[in-house]
């Protein structure tokens, strides 16, 4: 049997004294590490002092520095030597149409050995071109129209790796029992919510469409976005819920899910979260982290349904776009 | 966007499950994540400007102040201290992790 009512005030309380705890620890812990460096190495200290600089807020100045050079077009991320000489779209189009290639069997060979050809093994943010000739291949083989910049927003990174993540409460009161049946319920149930909150105030006003969102969700890092504070509460809302298209890409596996969890923290390593479902569909039931491609799905008339993307027996889209 | 050369390098797992386990809302959990990071941040730094020669020091914290996300630091620093420097960090975020335990542990035990 649960709790009554009037007990569950006692967890409330043993929680807000875990986080108190939590807090002030990590708050002493951080100011002993930040008095150590200090002493150690007062230059170096001095150094970022004079340039307005908290060794412990770096974050936001690399934030400030990749923004500007975004908007200028001047990133680079990785030494001139790794850049490889990239295909055209069309090319890559008519090797998959003449087929010459025996290992290239399925629309999913095309997707993994055309990203294999474009980016690097380890993930790292991508640069404009990469990315505009993704975009091509997963609108010409996936079928499905996604941007890495949509309406002017872009992720911290499109190429990175995803990690498991529970599933969310979607009203008060909601049980991980709700949540289906079978292995996606081994993961369990978040002890917070998502960023958004519910996804609905009642499990009497659940709807399919709230069903949906939680069983196909994304977690991105909209916390470390460069503007993040500056553009509330805009960026929250045009985040909430907005459709990615996630390919693993190691096997071609692609999903349609919604944002609705801000996350992981950068020390995690990795960049994105999926649902049980998400994760399950991408890698398998033991899948935790692997690398991924996400972009903003443009569905604006909302057509495009969530879940898994069955390009397999697709023939290849029309033309290309430009 | 938002990096550090030696994001890639740091995995902190279970203080990230005890801080969701903690915190009832986005902000306390983004509160709590603030502060393992700029623990992290101190601890790396102090460690690589240990390893690092003094004459090198100046030329590696104008080039950190330039591009902090820049990985070829990653090469800049083993070059000049002759050490992999990428295990250390490693290491290092191993330790951190090991103490982060502890801080946790010590609560439960209470």
């Amino acid at each position: 049997m649960g709790q009554l009512p009037t007990q569950t005030y006692h967890t409330i309380e043993k929680d807000r004294a875990n986080f108190d705890y939590l807090r002030n620890k990590l708050k002493i812990k951080k100011l002993q590490e930040s008095d150590k460096f200090q002493i150690s190495y007062p230059l170096a200290h001095e150094f970022l002092k004079g340039k307005g600089l908290d060794l412990g807020k770096i974050r936001e100045h690399s934030s400030k520095l990749i923004g500007a050079a975004v908007m200028s077009g001047s990133l680079l991320l990785t030494p001139p030597s790794s850049f490889k000489s990239l295909p055209a779209p069309h090319e890559i189009i008519e090797k998959f149409r003449q087929n010459t290639n025996p290992n290239l069997k399925s629309s999913h060979d095309l997707i993994v050995e055309t990203l294999a050809s474009v980016i690097p093994k380890r993930a790292r943010p991508l640069s404009r071109v990469e990315e505009k000739l993704i975009e091509q291949v997963f609108q010409n083989v996936i079928g499905v129209t996604a941007r890495a910049t949509l309406e002017g927003e872009h992720l911290n990174t499109t190429y990175g790796y995803i990690g498991a993540e529970q599933h969310l409460r979607r009203y008060p009161g909601d049980k991980i029992s709700d949540h289906g049946e079978g292995k996606v319920l081994k993961e369990g149930i978040a002890p917070g919510l998502g960023a958004w909150g519910y996804f609905t105030g009642s499990r009497e006003s659940l709807s399919e469409s709230d069903i949906e969102r939680e069983k196909w969700y994304a977690v991105v890092q909209t916390l470390y976005l460069p503007d993040w504070d500056r553009r509330q509460p805009f960026l929250k809302s045009w985040y909430k819920y907005r459709k990615v298209l996630i390919v693993n890409t190691n096997n071609g596996n692609a999903v349609v899910a919604t944002i609705a969890d801000s996350g992981p923290a950068a020390w995690t390593g990795k960049h994105y979260g999926g649902s049980p479902e998400v994760m399950a569909y991408l890698g398998g039931e033991r899948y935790k982290k692997g690398p991924v491609i996400v972009f903003f799905v443009d569905d604006p008339e909302n057509k495009m349904p969530l879940g898994p993307v069955e390009y397999n027996n697709m023939t290849l889209a029309g033309g290309l776009y430009e | 966007m938002s990096k550090i050369f030696y994001d890639h390098l740091i995995i902190l797992e279970e203080i990230k499950v005890y801080i969701s386990r903690v915190s009832s809302s986005q902000e306390e959990k983004e509160e709590l994540w603030n502060l393992v990071d700029e623990i992290v941040h101190h601890r790396i730094f102090s460690m690589v400007l240990d390893k690092l020669p003094k004459e090198h020091h100046d030329n590696f914290m104008n080039k950190f102040y330039k591009a902090p996300h820049d990985e070829r630091l990653i090469k800049f620093l083993s070059e000049k201290t002759g050490e992999d420097i990428e295990k250390i960090i490693k290491d290092e975020s191993e330790n951190i992790a090991r103490e982060l335990r502890q801080l946790v542990s010590s609560k439960n035990k209470r």
